[in-house]
Order: C-alpha cells, then sequence, then structure tokens
C-alpha cells in the first residue's frame, strides 16, 4: 500500500515538475526569441487529466475528501458506522460513474476520431485513454474501500469500520504538520 | 420553473454535507438526480464532456502547480527561515512578534500553501518564545488564527482560481483585485495589535545584533522573489496564472536546491501532500461542474436572478443579507466547500443586480477568510487550539480571534462602501 503510494506520489510529481520545467522553457523562448513553441498549453491539460486521476487515488488512501465532521462526532459509534460506510459506498458511486462517464468521452472519440482544436491536432485518443486508466485506477479503489467497509460492517467490525474511514480530523493534520516539523528542524541543525 | 424546486435541492445538498457525507458526492448527486429528472437518462450523456473538459482545463493546471509551490517552500525549510527573520525585525513594534505572526502568515500567503501548515510552522516557533515573552496567549492565538486566513486573499489564492473557473472570470483580474484588500486587511490587524498592545504589556525582548539581522533579511530573498515572479509575469502580460505557477515551481526549486533543502524523503512529500489537496479540490470542482451543467440546462441560474429581481432589493441590501448568509454558513461549513457549493445561485444573483464579477469574487472570499475564525467550526481555530503549549480552553481562543473577526466584517462593508479598494488595480492593467 505505501509502495503504491509511493509510485503514484513519485508519478504525479514528475508530470508537474516536468510540465513546469517545460513551461518555464515556452515563456523564456517566447519572450526571447519571440516564438513560441506551442503545445505547453495543450500539455498541461493532458497533465492535469492525467494528474488529477492519480491525484483523487491518493486523496482518497489519505482520506483527504472533505467531509464535514461537526454532526459526525457527536454521535454514537453506530451511527458513525453507518455514515462512514455509506460515505465509502456513494464515493465508489461517484467514482463509478465517472469510469462510466469516461468511456462515454474514449466512445465519442474513436467515434469522431476527434483532435484537438490545437497546432498540434494530437489525436485526442492518446491523452484520453492514459486518463481512462486513471479514472479505472480511481474507481477500483473507491470500490475496494466500500467492499471492505460493508465487509467489517456486516461483521459488525463497527470500531475497525471507524477507524479506518472516519473523516480526518483537523487535530490528525496538525499533528503530522508538527511531526513534519520537527523532522525538518532535525535536518536544519545537523 | 418554480424557485422552490432549486431551493429544496440546495437544501437537500446542505444537509447531505452537514450529516457528514463527502462534499464532492452531496454536489453530483444532486447535479445528477436534478439532471437525469428534469431530462432523463440521456442526460447523461451530456456529462461526459463536462468531466473530461474540466479536467482537461489549462486554468485549473494552476491549482496543483500553486499548492506544490507552497509545499516546496514549506517543507524544504524557505519558510520557517522566512519567519525567524521576520521575527528579529518586527520584535520592537508595538505588540512586538505578534506582528510577525501576521507578518508571516501574509508574506507566506503570497507564496500559497495551506493554512494548517502556516498555523502549525509560524506558532510552533512562535509560541514559545510569545510565552516567555510575557505576551497574552489569548492575544498569540487570535493573531496566528487571523493571520492564517490571509492565504486566501492574498494572491495566488487557491480560492480566487475555483471562483474565476467557475464564474468565467478572469483569474488574472482577481489575482489583481486582492492585493490590495489583501495588504489592507494586514494592516488593519497590525494597527489592531499595535493599539491594543499600546496599553503596555510586560515584555521581554531578546536583542539581536543588527549584523545578525541584516544577514536575516536574506531569507526574505527567497519569498520575494517568487512573489514578484508571480505576479509580475501576470501584471505585465508576459505569462498566464498557469504558466506564472509554473515559473513560480521551477524558482523555488532552485532556492530550494540552493538551500540544500531538496531531498527525495521532502520531494515525496511535497508530492504526496499535492497530490491529497488538489485531488480533494479537484473532485470537488469536477462535481460543481456537474452540478452547474443542471443548473444552468433546467434554467435554474434564470429563475433565481427573475427571483431576486422580483423581491425589489437594492445591491446593497442584497450584499448585506449575503454577509449574513456566509456569516451563518461559515460556522458550519468548510470554506471551499461552501464557496464551490453556493456560488452557482448567488453569483447569477449578484449579476442580475449588476455586480462586478471580479469585485464579487473578493467578496465571497473575505466572507470565507471570516469563516475560518467563526466557531463552532472554523479550521483556524482548531488548528492554533491544537498547537497551543499551554492547557487552555477553546473559548480562549474564540475570544483572541473576535476581534478579528469584527475587523473583517467592518472590512466588507467598507468593501461594499468602496468598490474600489478592490476593482482599482485590476482597471489599471486594462
Amino acid at each position: 500500500m505505501a509502495r503504491l503510494e509511493n509510485l503514484l506520489a513519485a508519478l504525479f510529481g514528475s508530470i508537474f515538475l516536468g510540465l513546469s520545467a517545460l513551461i518555464a522553457i515556452e515563456v523564456v523562448v517566447r519572450k526571447v526569441f519571440g516564438v513560441s513553441l506551442q503545445g505547453a498549453d495543450e500539455l498541461g491539460g493532458y497533465a492535469l487529466a492525467v494528474g488529477s486521476t492519480l491525484a483523487f487515488t491518493l486523496a482518497l488512501f489519505g482520506r483527504n475528501h472533505i467531509r464535514v465532521d461537526v454532526l459526525h462526532e457527536r454521535l454514537s459509534v453506530t451511527w458513525q458506522a453507518a455514515l462512514n460506510w455509506l460515505s465509502s459506498l456513494l464515493m465508489a458511486g461517484f467514482a463509478a460513474l465517472l469510469g462510466v462517464l469516461a468511456i462515454g468521452v474514449i466512445r465519442d472519440t474513436l467515434d469522431f476520431q476527434s483532435t484537438a482544436q490545437t497546432s498540434w491536432a494530437t489525436p485526442l485518443i492518446y491523452p484520453q485513454s492514459v486518463w481512462y486508466v486513471g479514472q479505472t485506477v480511481f474507481m477500483l479503489a473507491a470500490a475496494a474501500i466500500a467492499l471492505r467497509a460493508s465487509y467489517l460492517l456486516a461483521r459488525g467490525r463497527l470500531a475497525q469500520l471507524n477507524a479506518d474511514l472516519q473523516p480526518r480530523s483537523v487535530k490528525e493534520e496538525v499533528d503530522e504538520e508538527l511531526h513534519d516539523l520537527a523532522a525538518r528542524q532535525e535536518g536544519a541543525r545537523s | 420553473m418554480m424557485v422552490a424546486y432549486p431551493l429544496l435541492a440546495f437544501a437537500i445538498m446542505l444537509a447531505m454535507i452537514l450529516t457528514g457525507l463527502p462534499i464532492a458526492v452531496a454536489m453530483a448527486a444532486v447535479g445528477i438526480v436534478g439532471g437525469v429528472l428534469a431530462y432523463g437518462l440521456p442526460f447523461l450523456e451530456s456529462v461526459s464532456p463536462v468531466v473530461w473538459g474540466v479536467q482537461n482545463d489549462n486554468l485549473l493546471t494552476s491549482v496543483p502547480l500553486f499548492v506544490l509551490l507552497g509545499e516546496i517552500l514549506l517543507r524544504t525549510g524557505i519558510a520557517d527561515r522566512m519567519y525567524r527573520a521576520l521575527a528579529m525585525w518586527m520584535g520592537r513594534m508595538p505588540g512586538g512578534l505578534l506582528h510577525s505572526n501576521i507578518g508571516t502568515c501574509a508574506l507566506f500567503a503570497a507564496t500559497s500553501g495551506s493554512s494548517v501548515a502556516t498555523a502549525a510552522t509560524v506558532g510552533t516557533v512562535a509560541l514559545p518564545s510569545l510565552q516567555s515573552g510575557g505576551y497574552s496567549m489569548r492575544h498569540s492565538l487570535g493573531s496566528l488564527a487571523a493571520g492564517g486566513t490571509l492565504g486566501i486573499m492574498i494572491p495566488p489564492s487557491v480560492n480566487l482560481i475555483v471562483y474565476g473557473s467557475l464564474t468565467s472570470t478572469s483569474v488574472g483580474q482577481l489575482f489583481l483585485a486582492g492585493v490590495i484588500p489583501g495588504l489592507l486587511l494586514t494592516a488593519l490587524f497590525m494597527g489592531f495589535i499595535a493599539i491594543s498592545s499600546l496599553r503596555g504589556e510586560p515584555r521581554r525582548e531578546v536583542a539581536v545584533p543588527l549584523a545578525q539581522r541584516l544577514h536575516a533579511l536574506l531569507d526574505l530573498v527567497p519569498p520575494l522573489v517568487i512573489f514578484l515572479i508571480v505576479m509580475g509575469s501576470i501584471y505585465s502580460g508576459l505569462a498566464t496564472t498557469t504558466e506564472s505557477a509554473a515559473l513560480g515551481v521551477i524558482a523555488a526549486m532552485g532556492f530550494a536546491a540552493k538551500g540544500r533543502g531538496l531531498n527525495w524523503p521532502t520531494l515525496r512529500t511535497c508530492f504526496i501532500q499535492t497530490a491529497r489537496v488538489s485531488g480533494m479540490i479537484l473532485l470537488i470542482i469536477t462535481a460543481a461542474f456537474i452540478l452547474n451543467l443542471t443548473i444552468s440546462l433546467t434554467g435554474v441560474a434564470e429563475t433565481m436572478s427573475a427571483w431576486v429581481a422580483s423581491l425589489g432589493l437594492s445591491a446593497t441590501s442584497f450584499l448585506l443579507a449575503l454577509i449574513v448568509f456566509y456569516l451563518v454558513l461559515g460556522m458550519f461549513m468548510d470554506v471551499l466547500s461552501m464557496q464551490v457549493a453556493t456560488i452557482p445561485i448567488t453569483f447569477p444573483m449578484a449579476m442580475a443586480l449588476g455586480i462586478d464579477p471580479v469585485w464579487f469574487g473578493i467578496f465571497v472570499v473575505l466572507m470565507c477568510e471570516v469563516g475560518l475564525i467563526t466557531p463552532p467550526v472554523g479550521m483556524n481555530l482548531f488548528v492554533v487550539h491544537g498547537i497551543r503549549p499551554d492547557n487552555g480552553t477553546m473559548a480562549d481562543v474564540i475570544r483572541g480571534a473576535l476581534p478579528y473577526v469584527v475587523i473583517m466584517l467592518g472590512f466588507a462593508l467598507l468593501l461594499i462602501a468602496a468598490p474600489s479598494i478592490a476593482l482599482w488595480l485590476p482597471e489599471q492593467m486594462q
């Protein structure tokens, strides 16, 4: 799990660092030589499409998809479990819907042999296939989490269910930041 | 269409959000169900291009880039050094170190970054020295919580990008419009601190030699240069919003490499955090665009505009009502979600009353800032409460932040009375 997270993060980071470098070159060349390389804009769009599907999945693993916990924390364990389960189910439903909608996009692209409205006229099927794979990974991850939540609910392991899926609290985030800060200062001193 | 339907749908969405279901899901569900009820299953076919369109939108590419920029500055220690430098210089003003809280938060805000991370960084370094310096804990916590809100107004601001993308308003103009209100608000906060500490609290500052203080100025160079690159390239028309973000990222990587802050564990943390935060934001935006499609197809916007026109409200009374609306909603909701969930309804109404779209963006973001420090759910209140070194109560933090809420509400009225506070700078660019 941690390795999958690392892999996705490295992929995500490389996409956007690479994109930044490309854009920086494009801006400098445009300013200094007055020629546009074209395409950095277009690539930016594709980077976002692929990057956002990776980001959806990483946010899912980190329980970052925001849920308001003002009521949640006042409920009994049973109600919390019910809500956490329902949330995982609805999230899986939304991810599945995005997956199905992505199929619709791919089908249209294949039917019309669509190309990008740019000077490159990239056949859209190239970036869209990668995007589709990312969307599918998100769908499968959300489904797996919902299945596990259902299993835990069926076995009555509510405490485990709540521990796995409760909304992320500010306290958790603060603790993480403090931990990271301590590590940074340790590094700065050595 | 009757105005009751959209209001009912909005109420259902709010109820789903407040019971703790994922916000993106609540918005998408209302959008999809509404669309299918109105047009049947073929509605789904029109959603497909919207989903690809949002995720392929070059403007939104700036969201992960700005988040990454803030992460690099934070995790490689550039932000930490900036605070120490400011603390050395601002310690002598009335209110002393409290100014450096506001100042660092404002400067950090100007280079983007999460409010949790800002408050945690500044707070951990600041609170122990504030405590030993004899500052009242309540004032210290209040200044930290309030300083942390400046981030979403002073550009680059993810909240302004989200507003621009949802309403098709120029983000370059919004960024320029945020500069003066952001700085003015910072000045008001500092003025309040200076006045309230004139009554003389016992303080013991450690005198720092001038040479050391001058040397520390070097630590302010990276954040200032990055701010100038980002805003300068937008202002001069050299780069688009997304391009300016990319330039900022490259500059930050350069400074980080120079300060020997770059290594794989640090980068990995930056990447994971950026992915998580942008994934959360982008999923909400995707859902918002699905909801927007339903709203525009079914003519909800026109219905709401006609309704607000039929009430015979003036623009001013509408805005005053909105202040109350956002104040109450902000007490219970996360502010980004509040912004995304309400704009599809409030924006067309504001346009119907002839309110400037750029100005309205600044107004909405200001109300979001208030939402960050109003109890019971004020993100920044929880954050500073989580990092305080003593065992005080939450009520203490709330009371410390209260004066700033009053200042912000006063500022909202000022913004209504003098719209040029926001609009002057963008008008200079045209």
